[in-house]
Parts: structure tokens; C-alpha cells; sequence
């Protein structure tokens, strides 16, 4: 579902992504770890077509984000950390304007808008102006309008701030559901738990290069480490802190 | 992976029902929670429209009435300079509109997620851009059309082709504006210091040739009769040109108003078509362009520029050396927010600009002498618009300040600074900024006007007072009625605190001018109008002390009340 060869993102002098390859088949819900500026972001804004790699290729569904991206962009659902809704829109009709936005037929649309509304229990306010919403109601609305059009792949950077915990809980077996259900997830977190609990493969990237990509025990063979996620990350990504330190003292 | 196309939805009829449904819902809003907000926008809007026709009315009517030679090529001279002032207006306003709609807006991020095509995302922040930026045009233009279609008694078709010209040249310079913003953001050098310097030089040369020719302007009206209707006439030979947009619609206009309709509908034609075709070619660059545009703007702001002191920052510290360190500090924080953002300042470069481009173009009608236009008027012109800029201004940038601390206060809440200091350093930034703009304004085109030192001086008095007050007004209504739950300063200047603040600065302002100013105008223009019989007399300068006395008023009553509001306020 996802293909990404050799991808380098340079901001001016800066290289935010380096030479970064991974594929990752449909129905696989893959967690994308790294600390804070490691081009986690960078690489999501690339995946959906907001920003373009300086070099090599990244396709969606067999579709080149940078020459066919409107039809890439019609199989992706994007849940930002810091979610858009518009504000004098009722949630209901924000639903309607995804839908329709995705082409989706009329009596589907207006069947998968309930649907959606049920699942996120957004009844209580889904007809209030969204300018009124919590930030939790803002999320799970934004959740909902990202399911509305049944994507082939969901893209979420941080799905769980802002969430309560019956929320988060919910959030966790649908996500599982949906990869089950033949959906690709690609979740951008820090919250390891979750990576742990939910994901099939796990990426940990650091200062833009991937330094480990596989299962929870590939990892652990990788790391030459017997713990859980969070001890794995931090010796992974120590190591490679150590790694360019050395590099960058030696002349 | 199949490579089945997914399906297309009829984009332009979703965004038009989008747009539809966002309007009705805040007309909704509007009518049941913010009358009070939508009726001061509309009695505003029509106090200012009533007052452009009145002013209209009379110079129009004294160009008939003292049947002055060659009055239609003054007309169409004014009318080419209106159309150009205005054309302008739009071209900076539609930019830094759609600058910040296509590039920065939240919602620009959203849809480029979508499948939503750039072109036709390009084509609704353009609706709404123009939409935005031409209000003033329609406020500012019709009063003034209708004004001299009463004066010179044209047929009512006049009246009906006005919209249709007015809605096609606000496509001209709205697309060009668009293709301009594009085309800038997407090949701007990298190097941008580079880039700025460059363009810093060719306007400063662009500045000292305007200063030339005014200076050659000021030469000639002081050594000769007065009378030179080609010189004047000179003055406007970029915006008379037979390329100029706007000397199409003055041709267009002034044929409807002669009854001759062959004559209105070819310049109408050109205005319409160069616009639509515009229009066009600005889409197909979106089409193209905005996408790698909005990448490329991405990658700037990333390398590890330093922000450090810069002479501005020394230049406002040295104008508030009254205050001590802590207020220092806090204004000199607030400054630099202002500054690092080029949406803000540019809005006061854009009106800052015209208005002195009017008072010197408006100098150049005086200096021919031609009897309609009298410098006290045109200066109290000025003054009105000078403080209406004011207002705005500091509605716009100071009212927001302590609303916008909110979320952040506690930063500010735990250093050792009382919230009172807080309160003046915000006074002492508004007041201090915008004292030397506004003086810097008036001023400036009273020389151009050349007013006597006396006229200079009342100006100075009055627009201190004016500057001060509403200063003191816009930091303590600020904290009084402040909105924490908006983080978008221009949603928070159109709420209800940033409404009544509105309200009652436009009022202040009302009352100072009232007092101050237009008794002296009042009896130059009875000097003038009744040939020296009647005499300017000590009693014009009264209402000095009143305006004085009001102002301080406004500041020590709007102080103390955002300084109590502050005090007990719970972030």
C-alpha cells in the first residue's frame, strides 16, 4: 500500500529525511516511532502530499504522490495531532462535505455518516456548530470524517491526545479491527504502549534515518535486548546519538 | 496493488455548497447571538458610505457650480486616481489575504490532505480574498459614483452599469495579486535577505524619484500663477495611459454618464475580459504552482536562523527609556511579535501609503488652484482618516494582546512583574508605536498641504490626544472584556469585547475631532467662503482643553478598569 524508495527531504541545509525506504503492505497497522524532531512528521506530510521529497519516490496504492497525487490522495484518511474542523459547520455537515468530497454515493454516504456517528457516540452534539466542541469531541468528529469515506489507508499523527480513556480504549480495538479488516494504519505515536499493544511492525526513526524496522522481537534480535518497547527504543536510539557524536568529533 | 482510478466528485458545486453552508451558519450565528456586532458593521459601513457621498456631493456640486473650465478633465484626472488608489488597495489586500489563506490557514492544510484539487481550492480562497478586500471599494466607490451621477444628472443607466464595472475590476488586480503571491512564493530566492535587499533598493529608488517629482511639484506651485492643468494633469500620466485598467473604467464610466452606451460598453468589455482572462491565467498557475509552492515554503524557516536585537528593537527601547527595566522587557516582547509577522505590518505599510500618495496627489488639485478642493478641508480629511486608521489599527493588533496572554499567562504570571505593569507596558507599547506613525502621517501630509505652523501644531495636539486615548482604550477594554477562548486575533477584534471596543473608540475619536479640530476648520472654511468678512477668533481653540481633558479621561477610566479586571482574572 505504501512504497518509499530512497527518500531524502532537505529544508534548505537542513536534511529533515534521509535516503528512507520502507514498504508496508495493505492491512498492516505499522507505528512509526522517534523522538522529537526525528522527521516522523515530515515523512507523514510526504505520504499524503503536503510536501514533496527532494529525492526519490513515494506511492500510495501504485499512485506517485508528486504526479498522481489526487488520485493518492483520495485513498488516504489524515487524523493530524492537531485536528481542522471548520467552524461554523455542524459536525454532521462537515461529515457530509468529506463524503462528498471522496465522490461517495448519496445513500452510502448518508448510511456510513450514521454509522460513523454511532461508533464515535457523537449524537449527543454531532447538530452543534463545531466551534463549541471540546477538544476530545473535536478529535473523535475528526476521527469519524477520516472512517466516513472507507479509506484504504489511515495516516494518525498522535491519534490519542485529547482522548479519554474509554476513548482511547475504543480507538485501540477499532484500529485493530479495521487493519483486520484489510485497512492499512500508519501511526505516528510516542505513546509506546500503544505501538506495542497494536502495532504488526514497528518503525524507530532518528534524526531522519530509519534505524530499525520489523516486529517487536526482529526488534529485540536487532537491539541484542531481551525488554519491553520502551527499553528497546531508548538503547536503539542512544546508540545511534553515541554513533554521530563519534562521527561528528572525528575529522 | 490495482491501479483502479478512485472516483471524482463535482468539486466547484461541493466548495459552493461549502461556502453557502458556512454563510448561512454565521448569518445564523450573527442574528442570534451577535446582533449587537452585525448592527455596528452595518451602521458603520453606511455611516462611512453617507459620509463619502456627502463630501462627494459637495465637491462635485461646487465643480458645477462655480462652472469651472475644463471640469471634465478634473473628473476624469479624480476618477483616474480613485480607480488607481483603489486598484492598488486590492492588489496589496487580495495578497496578503490569500498569502495567508493558501499558505498558512490550518484549513489550507486540511484540504491539501484531501483530493481536493488545487485549482479549485486556489479558486475558493480567491472568492473569498476578493470578497474580503473589496468591501472598501464598494464603500468607498458607489457613494462617490452616485454622488456625481446626482451632480451631473446622467441617465439611469449609468446607475445600472456601475455594478457590472465595479465587479469586473476587482478581478484585475485580485488576479494579479493571486498570480504575484503564487509566482513569489514558489521561485523566491532561497537566500531571502538577498531578495529583500534587492527589492528594499529598487523601492527606495522608486521613493526618492516620488520625492523628486514632488519636490519639482512643490517648486513650481510656489514660483508660478497656479494654473497649470498640464502639469497636473502630467502627474497622472502612468494611471491616464491607454494600458492602465483603471483609465478604462474612468473612460467607461464618464461615456455611460454622457448617455454615450457604444462608448461604456468597450471599456466595460476590456475590463471584464483582461479580468476573466486573468483570473484564468492565475488559476492555471495554482493549478501547477501551488502545491510546490507550499512545499517550498515549508523548507523555509527551518534552517537555524538567529533572531536577535535588531536597530528597530533599539529604536523602540530608546523611545520608551521613561519606563523601567520589567516594562522594557514587555514591550520590547510584544514589539518583536509584531514585527516577525509581515501580515501585520504590511496592513500599515498598505493604508500608511495611501493615504500619503492622496494627500500629495490631493496637494497637487490645491497647488493648481482650481477653487473645489480647500487645504483645511482636505487636512480634516486626513485627520478623520488618519484616527479611522487608528482605530483600526489598534482594534486590530493592541485590543487582542492581553486576550491572546491567555493561555500563556502563566509564563508571564510567575515572573516578578505585577500584573499592573503588565497592563502599562502593553499602554506604553501602543501608545509609544503608534504616536510616532500617526504623527509621522499627519504631519507629513500637512507639510505636503502647506498648512500654516498653527494648523500644524492644533494636527500634532490633536492626534496625540487621539493616540493616547484610544491606546488606553484598546489595552484596558482588552482586559476588561478579553475572549481566551480564540486564538486567531482577527476573530477575537470581531467578538463582542473587541465590538463594543469598537464602538466606543470610533465614538472617542467623534468627540476629540468634534472638539478639537473642526471649530478651526468650521471658521477657515467661513474666511474663505465669505471672502475675509468673517474672521478666525480665539474662541476656535476651546474645545483644546475639553478634547484634552476627555482624553485623559478615556485613559485613566479604561486603565483603571482592565487593571481591576486583571488583577482578580483566573487563567
Amino acid at each position: 500500500m505504501i512504497s518509499i524508495e530512497s527518500v531524502t527531504k532537505r529544508y534548505g541545509a537542513k536534511v529533515a529525511v534521509e535516503n528512507l525506504s520502507l514498504h508496508i503492505p495493505a492491512g498492516e497497522l505499522f507505528a512509526f516511532l522517534g523522538p522529537n524532531g526525528a522527521g516522523k512528521t515530515t515523512t507523514i506530510k510526504m505520504l499524503c502530499g503536503l510536501l514533496f521529497p527532494t529525492a526519490g519516490t513515494v506511492r500510495i496504492g501504485g499512485f506517485d504522490v508528486r504526479t498522481e497525487g489526487d488520485h493518492a490522495r483520495a485513498l488516504i484518511s489524515y487524523v493530524p495531532d492537531q485536528p481542522f474542523l471548520y467552524e461554523k459547520l455542524t459536525g454532521r455537515e462537515f461529515l457530509r462535505f468529506t463524503a462528498d468530497l471522496y465522490a461517495m454515493p448519496p445513500d452510502k454516504a448518508a448510511r456510513k455518516i450514521d454509522e460513523v456517528i454511532e461508533l464515535f457516540h457523537l449524537d449527543e452534539f454531532v447538530d452543534d456548530l463545531t466551534e463549541r466542541y471540546s477538544h476530545g469531541m473535536r478529535q473523535r468528529t475528526v476521527f469519524a470524517a477520516a472512517l466516513v469515506h472507507e479509506p484504504q489507508l489511515l495516516i494518525a499523527d498522535e491519534p490519542t491526545v485529547g482522548l479519554d480513556p474509554k476513548s482511547i480504549r475504543e480507538l485501540k480495538i477499532l484500529l485493530r479491527r479495521l487493519a483486520s479488516e484489510g485497512m492499512t494504519i500508519f501511526l505516528s505515536t510516542h505513546t509506546l504502549d500503544i505501538a506495542q499493544e497494536l502495532a504488526d511492525r514497528i518503525g524507530i526513526l532518528d534524526r531522519g534515518r530509519l534505524l530499525g524496522c520489523g516486529t517487536l522481537a526482529e526488534l529485540r534480535q536487532q537491539a541484542a535486548i531481551d525488554g519491553n518497547l520502551e527499553d528497546l527504543f531508548l538503547k536503539i536510539t542512544e546508540e545511534a546519538a553515541a554513533e554521530a557524536v563519534a562521527s561528528n568529533a572525528s575529522p | 496493488m490495482g491501479r483502479e482510478l478512485p472516483p471524482v466528485a463535482d468539486q466547484s458545486r461541493l466548495f459552493r455548497r461549502l461556502r453557502y453552508t458556512l454563510f448561512r451558519n454565521s448569518l445564523q450565528v450573527a442574528l442570534h447571538t451577535g446582533r449587537l456586532r452585525l448592527f455596528s458593521l452595518i451602521a458603520t459601513s453606511l455611516l462611512v458610505a453617507f459620509f463619502t457621498f456627502g463630501v462627494s456631493l459637495y465637491l462635485f456640486n461646487q465643480l458645477a457650480v462655480n462652472n469651472i473650465p475644463f471640469k471634465g478633465a478634473i473628473v476624469e484626472a479624480l476618477f483616474d486616481l480613485l480607480f488607481f488608489t483603489l486598484g492598488m488597495m486590492l492588489l496589496f489586500s487580495t495578497g496578503i489575504i490569500l498569502y495567508a489563506s493558501l499558505f498558512t490557514s490550518p484549513e489550507a492544510r486540511y484540504l491539501l490532505a484531501t483530493p481536493a484539487r488545487s485549482d479549485q481550492i486556489f479558486v475558493t480562497k480567491f472568492q473569498t480574498a476578493v470578497a474580503f478586500s473589496s468591501w472598501g471599494f464598494v464603500i468607498l466607490g458607489v457613494p462617490i459614483f452616485v454622488g456625481y451621477g446626482l451632480v451631473s444628472t446622467v441617465p439611469w443607466h449609468f446607475y445600472a452599469l456601475l455594478p457590472l464595472f465595479l465587479l469586473g475590476y476587482v478581478l484585475l488586480p485580485g488576479s494579479v495579486s493571486a498570480a504575484g503571491c503564487l509566482l513569489l512564493v514558489r521561485y523566491m530566492p532561497r537566500n531571502r535577505k538577498q531578495f529583500f535587499t534587492l527589492l528594499g533598493l529598487v523601492l527606495g529608488a522608486a521613493m526618492i524619484y516620488w520625492l523628486y517629482q514632488l519636490g519639482m511639484g512643490f517648486r513650481k506651485s510656489l514660483i508660478s500663477s497656479g494654473r497649470e492643468l498640464d502639469d497636473l494633469i502630467g502627474q497622472f500620466d502612468l494611471m491616464r495611459s491607454g494600458l492602465a485598467p483603471s483609465h478604462w473604467m474612468t473612460r467607461g464610466v464618464m461615456a455611460a454618464a454622457r448617455d454615450e452606451l457604444s462608448g461604456a460598453f468597450l471599456p466595460l468589455a476590456m475590463v471584464w475580459s483582461n479580468g476573466l482572462l486573468l483570473f484564468v491565467v492565475a488559476t492555471w498557475l495554482a493549478q501547477r504552482l501551488y502545491r510546490p509552492a507550499y512545499d517550498r515554503l515549508s523548507a523555509f524557516g527551518r534552517g537555524k536562523k538567529v533572531y536577535g536585537t535588531s536597530l528597530l528593537d533599539r529604536l523602540l527601547l530608546g523611545l520608551v527609556f521613561y519606563l523601567d527595566k520589567p516594562t522594557q522587557v514587555l514591550v520590547l516582547k510584544d514589539f518583536r511579535t509584531f514585527r516577525r509577522d509581515p501580515t501585520q505590518w504590511a496592513i500599515l505599510l498598505i493604508f500608511g501609503g495611501l493615504m500619503l500618495l492622496g494627500a500629495s496627489n490631493f496637494r497637487q488639485y490645491y497647488a493648481g488652484d482650481f477653487g473645489v478642493m480647500d487645504r483645511y478641508a482636505i487636512s480634516l480629511m486626513n485627520l478623520c482618516g488618519t484616527s479611522v486608521l487608528l482605530c483600526a489599527g489598534l482594534s486590530r493588533f493592541v485590543f487582542p494582546l492581553i486576550s491572546l496572554e491567555g493561555r500563556k499567562f502563566w509564563i508571564l504570571g510567575l515572573t516578578p512583574i505585577s500584573r499592573d505593569q503588565i497592563l502599562y507596558g502593553k499602554f506604553a507599547f501602543a501608545a509609544t508605536g503608534s504616536l510616532v506613525i500617526a504623527e509621522f502621517l499627519i504631519l507629513i501630509s500637512d507639510v505636503l498641504l502647506t498648512l500654516p505652523l498653527t494648523a500644524l501644531l492644533l494636527h500634532a495636539v490633536t492626534v496625540a490626544a487621539i493616540t493616547i486615548g484610544l491606546s488606553a482604550l484598546n489595552v484596558g477594554l482588552g482586559a476588561y472584556l478579553p475572549n481566551f477562548r480564540e486564538t486567531d486575533p482577527s476573530k477575537i477584534v470581531v467578538g463582542f469585547g473587541g465590538t463594543v471596543n469598537m464602538v466606543v473608540s470610533l465614538a472617542f475619536v467623534v468627540v476629540v475631532i468634534g472638539l478639537m479640530v473642526v471649530p478651526f476648520h468650521t471658521a477657515q472654511l467661513a474666511q474663505r467662503a465669505t471672502e475675509g468678512a468673517a474672521r478666525v477668533n480665539l474662541w476656535v481653540y476651546v474645545g483644546i482643553p475639553l478634547g484634552a481633558l476627555i482624553s485623559g479621561l478615556a485613559v485613566v477610566l479604561a486603565l483603571r478598569a482592565g487593571i481591576r479586571a486583571l488583577r482578580t482574572m483566573e487563567f
